[in-house]
């Protein structure tokens, strides 16, 4: 794409009006993938996922495949799944135990820890350590690999900020999610399947689409699922924005306590006391004093989160879940979903099993909001792609008037770190595209190897 | 109980046709009258499946299924359709189940144990490919005085990462 083209992308995008072909487009694609997924941090996988070691799990950022596997010590390492010699995948299963890789070729073979341990006829061919040292040999580790809450980053470069930095503010929401005891959360699943939609638009729905629940989701609300959806309490909901995440909540009906708002939610009182101590003042005021419950969430680039409370019988009792889900792209009109379901460690086997329902029939591949939801973006996607659409600039400015100004000011009792508005606006989905351009404008990463 | 009955054995024509009378509901999208087909105590599910090496022993998950319903699950299911708001089937798909393969083995004295293969072809609109979706099904049928009902249904299909939009079909 030719530089004064992508200016002029970006500062489109940068006031709020998003040149529609962004969301089909191949010279667009080319950049992210230099540009953006050669740098971001990317969620992989879970500690959960992997429990014992020899445990393995292979996950891509696009078309680079890595195994993460839990060494013999316990420890997690995320490798390049390609042999040394002449590069074929050492693995190709997508999950299992295995305490070394062989490659199917020649036969080279891997410790799980990514070691070589195992060259055939190393005397003969090569002359032994002399001629090629497999002392020192390693499957390709991940540039740069962290964990936060058990959760499994790699980022493909090697001079990428400390995870701990990245996350920032985001943190204090990812407890929510991910921290709702000293046990932390397990994963299940992940659910995959490709959608024709540009992965842009999901991770953008999520981070603070609240605008679009109580129409494309009003089925949800018809047949008595889930009640919350409707326009007059959706927007009652604060908008997050903090460090690279963003995200939704839902406003609590007043005058209940931390564990009265829980309890609303569907929350038995064994895991209302863990969740009490486990999360700061701060996480705890955001709910009992203020009345928010997170909802959906995204982390730039690509992970989101989803936390709702449905009727899961036809009593009416209400179970909440939570969801993970990468939208992982294939190309700039196909995307992965890995879709996990998320439930707190330590939370009663009778919760688990209600929730794990809960999250069957709201979302992931079968999930009944998570349908309409698709519907719209895959269309959204095939729209993008044709001549019109770079004519037509769509308007990302809600919240704000045409001079720019907020409609309404951020909040200023919300109990959060970042910034917080009232009501319906595309203030979230505004912060992820402008880390999207900035990531974009920016030279390509550095190639180097680990650090 | 390991070899499957005759073909021509009343049991296994009868539960053939509930399996190609129950595809010709579906593909109709006559939802309320598949529900008729089901038992009170219907278990739907379908496993993850995942590519593991052979002697993994196990390849789809035992803890996360695109689907695992019951009877309010599944109510719910049509009810939405059934509104003016489930966006996803309107339009609707044009699907067809291709059911076939079926084998009928007797389990007990009021049920029967049911084994076909499944293609349904998906098609959207105008503009998109057709998705097609394999999968193996088993089922357990029960004999009532009204004739057969669906007690269980397992779907293996055949991809692990499904190349179509949602699973907002039923299979």
């Amino acid at each position: 794409m030719r530089q004064p083209d992508l200016a002029a992308v970006l500062t489109d995008v940068r006031s709020g009006l998003i040149p529609a072909h962004v969301y089909n487009d191949p010279e667009i694609f080319a950049l992210e993938r230099e540009r953006l997924f050669s740098r971001a941090w990317v969620f992989l996988a879970h500690e959960s996922e992997i429990p014992a070691p020899g445990d393995y799990v292979v996950r891509r950022v696009l078309a680079d495949s890595f195994i993460v596997a839990r060494d013999e010590s316990g420890e997690v390492r995320v490798l390049f799944n390609m042999c040394l010699h002449r590069g074929m995948q050492v693995c190709r299963a997508e999950m299992g135990n295995a305490s070394h890789f062989r490659c199917p070729y020649h036969a080279w073979t891997y410790r799980n820890d990514g070691r070589l341990v195992g060259l055939p006829f190393h005397g003969e061919a090569y002359g032994g350590e002399d001629g090629f040292a497999r002392q020192g040999q390693s499957l390709l580790p991940a540039p740069s690999m962290d964990r936060h809450n058990g959760l499994i980053f790699v980022s493909l470069d090697p001079g990428a900020p400390p995870l701990p930095e990245f996350l920032g503010d985001f943190a204090f929401y990812l407890d929510f999610y991910t921290r709702q005891s000293p046990a932390g959360v397990e994963l299940r699943g992940p659910q995959r399947w490709r959608i024709k939609a540009n992965w842009k638009i999901g991770a953008e729905n999520f981070a603070g689409d609240s605008y679009h629940t109580p129409h494309t989701h009003a089925s949800v609300v018809d047949i008595g699922l889930f009640r919350e959806p409707k326009a007059s309490k959706r927007k009652e909901g604060a908008l997050y924005t903090a460090g690279p995440g963003a995200g939704t909540t839902y406003k609590l009906p007043p005058d209940r306590d931390f564990a009265g708002q829980l309890r609303y939610v569907g929350y038995p009182d064994a895991m209302i006391g863990a969740m009490a101590g486990s999360w700061s003042a701060g996480q705890r005021a955001l709910v009992g004093d203020s009345g928010f419950m997170v909802s959906a969430a995204t982390l730039f680039p690509n992970l989101s989160f989803v936390h709702n409370w449905p009727q899961i019988d036809a009593s009416g009792t209400v179970v909440p879940f939570i969801s993970l889900r990468l939208w992982q792209p294939v190309s700039e009109r196909e995307t992965e979903v890995l879709s996990w379901f998320a439930v707190d460690a330590a939370a009663p086997a009778a919760f688990k099993r209600d929730s794990y329902k809960a999250y069957l029939m709201c979302f992931g591949s079968s999930g009944m909001f998570e349908q309409d939801d698709v519907e719209n973006w895959v269309s959204i996607t095939d729209m993008a792609g044709g001549s019109m659409a770079r004519r037509l600039k769509l308007n990302s400015r809600m919240g704000l008037t045409a001079s720019g100004q907020p409609v309404s000011p951020p909040m200023s009792r919300f109990a959060g770190p970042g910034t917080a508005y009232q009501g319906f606006g595309e203030f979230n989905q505004r912060h992820w595209l402008a880390q999207w351009s900035d990531h974009l404008e920016a030279a390509p990463a550095a190639r180097g190897s680990a650090r | 109980m390991n070899r499957p009955l005759p073909y021509g054995d009343p049991a296994h024509l009868a539960a053939h046709q509930f399996l190609v009378e129950e595809a010709a509901l579906l593909d109709a999208g006559d939802y309320a009258g598949w529900l008729g087909l089901l038992g009170e105590d219907i278990r739907y599910l379908m496993p993850v499946r995942v590519t593991t090496g052979r002697g993994a022993g196990f390849d789809s998950l035992a803890d996360m299924g695109h689907f695992d319903e019951d009877l309010y699950a599944l109510r719910k299911r049509v009810q939405r359709l059934a509104t003016e708001h489930a966006w996803t089937e309107d339009p609707p798909s044009r699907t067809r189940h291709f059911i076939t393969n079926v084998r009928t083995f007797r389990n007990d004295t009021a049920t029967l144990r049911v084994e076909s293969a499944l293609l349904m072809f998906r098609s959207r609109g105008d503009t998109r490919a057709a998705d097609l979706l394999s999968a193996g099904r088993t089922d357990l049928l029960r004999e009532t005085g009204d004739g057969l009902r669906l007690a269980r249904r397992e779907i293996t299909v055949d991809e692990s990462v499904l190349r179509t939009q949602n699973l907002a079909v039923f299979l």
